[in-house]
């Protein structure tokens, strides 16, 4: 097993999970001496009802709720930050809670970064050192078991004008409380709960198989990528099922355990840049592009891909197939599972960047923005992490194929000669 | 004993590996600025980089450091080796000395240094990552390509590199690094 020299690793989240837990924020926010949270949703997670569930488990206790922001876009940006935080100061609020996918979360942590540290442009912190102390406190209620927000010391929040998303990374991030509570995934349908599994996969995937990987990402990747492969299609399939929801809930926070640890690679930068210019959905385009992500790396990581076999297919496909030949399953298992929920959602899980339609059924990425994608992914630093050199050419190698629908000709990959892992 | 009588702990000053260490910053500053005149992709990096870049390279606590920017005109200028007072948009730091030993004797290359946590950026990610492909290419046309190929990724082929392009490159930052011009 590969031990780095050095390696830093940090999960200090607390994390209560069952099927009434939220019962216990209230509890949580009195450790804090905290009484005056804002919540901030987004529109589909107030509709479900979810904030309701929310403020009800908190009534009746010393907490009073000052303010609900339940209208954060899909693709949150700095902007919408700035605006929620006045908001927080103006009714003087002591405290956030998150409920939602990932784009609430990150931008309770955006909200959470200026509320406590001061100024009025998130833009002041942008970057990997300038959050350099400890914030209000933040509880977070994961209702998509797929970013894995509710215990990474990141936020993605997007710059519109400049068509990026950009990376604010510290240790005080981390929120102080993760919730996960088998009601609120309930009632996400299953072309949702689909792709935002997948992100979790492919969260764990990238934690394993990329430079910064560590004994400790390595172990939370294994059984978070054991809980996704076991439960999805039986989630996605039967969406009443709690602990079906709950198994996918702790796979999407062990994968943030584990990809907020030791970083992800090909795969997220290209889908950032993807989200970035052409607002596609994040866990979608994780999901689509995991099995080319593999394959280009093929050459680096056989015997990591090869590895990642067991958790994914069991102990029987894994004991079955010849060890020269895991790797390759892997990926077809991949394949097959991301086809076997394109047919589970009728149709709606996409398998290739051509097929990510929008509300009205248009095409989101056109191909002729693929260059666009290229060049904006140079710039994210998931690229450093990725155990293979990628430029410009690599890109759009990647994502002509991952726009078609056809397996990488790895033959073509350039390749590195150096194996760091 | 009274704690005021204590004497202060300083650590060991590792001068050697200190000076080695600001000789290569010293090397690697001068062959940037080189770089940036005679490479085009170099020089584009910096054209995208911002009007105010500036940044520094160095090693924490209080190890050497390089100081490097755009001036008004777009020059790239190399600010010397102390970043105390100057203003920099990035700042880029290994995290102790015998970390910095392994990026600059190429036991690790800078990307693997990043995974492995041995840098503190302290500024915008993308403008770090600019740094690090420019470092990348300074390290090819400095290095013989049997130690280039342990500090970067993957060594360019002669598609992407031709070897007109790199040894009279080579020979023109070197000659600009001698000279300091």
């Amino acid at each position: 097993m590969f031990i780095p020299d050095y390696y830093e690793f940090c999960a200090r989240v607390k994390t209560v999970s069952g099927h009434t837990v939220l019962e216990k924020i209230p509890s949580y926010l009195e450790k804090f001496n905290a009484k005056r949270p804002m919540i901030i949703s987004d529109k589909g997670v107030s509709d479900a009802g979810l904030i309701k569930l929310v403020t009800g488990a908190i009534e009746g206790s010393n907490v009073n709720v000052q303010s609900i922001i339940d209208n954060v876009p899909a693709d949150s940006d700095y902007k919408i930050v700035n605006k929620i935080t006045k908001e927080y100061r103006q009714k003087n609020c002591d405290a956030i809670i998150a409920v939602g996918g990932g784009s609430p979360m990150d931008t309770a942590k955006g909200v959470n970064i200026l509320a406590s540290l001061g100024g009025n442009n998130l833009l002041d912190y942008k970057g990997a050192g300038a959050v350099k102390k400890k914030l209000k406190p933040l509880i977070a209620i994961p209702t998509t078991a797929g970013t894995g927000s509710e215990v990474t010391l990141v936020a993605v929040i997007a710059d519109h004008e400049k068509q990026v998303k950009m990376s604010f990374t510290s240790d005080f991030l981390l929120p102080d409380v993760a919730i996960l509570d088998s009601r609120m995934t309930k009632t996400l349908p299953p072309f949702i709960t689909a792709p935002t599994a997948m992100d979790a996969m492919t969260h764990a995937i990238e934690a394993y198989t990329c430079l910064a990987k560590n004994p400790l990402s390595d172990a939370t990747a294994l059984t978070a990528i054991r809980l996704i492969s076991e439960n999805i299609l039986n989630v996605v399939k039967n969406p009443d099922d709690l602990e079906g929801r709950l198994a996918l809930a702790n796979g999407a926070i062990l994968a943030g355990m584990a990809f907020s640890n030791s970083m992800v690679g090909v795969i997220h930068n290209l889908g950032h840049a993807t989200g970035g210019v052409c607002g596609a959905p994040h866990g979608v385009c994780m999901s689509l592009l995991l099995p080319y992500g593999l394959e280009y790396n093929f050459h680096k990581t056989t015997h990591l891909t090869a590895e990642l076999l067991l958790p994914l297919a069991g102990v029987d496909v894994y004991a079955l197939t010849k060890p020269e030949d895991r790797a390759e399953k892997t990926i077809a298992f991949i394949r097959k599972l991301n086809q076997d929920l394109h047919t589970a959602t009728g149709g709606r899980h996409a398998r290739f960047l051509k097929e990510i339609l929008d509300r009205d059924g248009n095409m989101m990425v056109p191909r002729e923005k693929l260059p666009d994608i290229a060049r904006t992914a140079m710039g994210d630093g998931a690229k450093v992490y990725n155990p293979e050199e990628l430029d410009y050419d690599d890109n759009m190698m990647v994502l002509e194929h991952a726009w078609e629908g056809t397996p990488l000709d790895r033959e073509k990959v350039k390749k590195g000669k150096k194996k760091y892992i | 004993m009274r704690v005021t009588q204590c004497n202060e702990i300083i650590p060991g000053r590792k001068i050697f590996k200190r000076i080695y260490i600001a000789i290569m910053l010293f090397v690697v500053g001068r062959a940037i600025r080189a770089a940036a005149v005679h490479d085009k992709i170099v020089k584009k990096e910096f054209a995208d980089l911002p009007d105010d870049f500036a940044f520094s390279l160095g090693v924490l606590p209080n190890g050497p450091h390089l100081v490097m920017g755009k001036d008004k005109k777009g020059k790239i200028k190399f600010l010397g080796m102390n970043p105390v007072g100057k203003r920099t948009t990035l700042k880029m730091a290994i995290k102790n000395i015998e970390a910095a030993i392994l990026v600059f004797t190429f036991q690790e290359s800078t990307a693997v240094a990043f995974a492995h946590d041995r840098f503190v950026v302290d500024g915008d990610l993308s403008d770090a990552l600019a740094v690090v492909r420019i470092l990348d290419i300074v390290e090819v046309y400095l290095l013989p390509k049997f130690i280039a190929a342990m500090a970067v990724k993957r060594y360019p082929e002669h598609s992407e590199m031709s070897l007109a392009r790199k040894y009279i490159g080579r020979i023109l930052i070197y000659a600009r690094v001698v000279l300091g011009f």
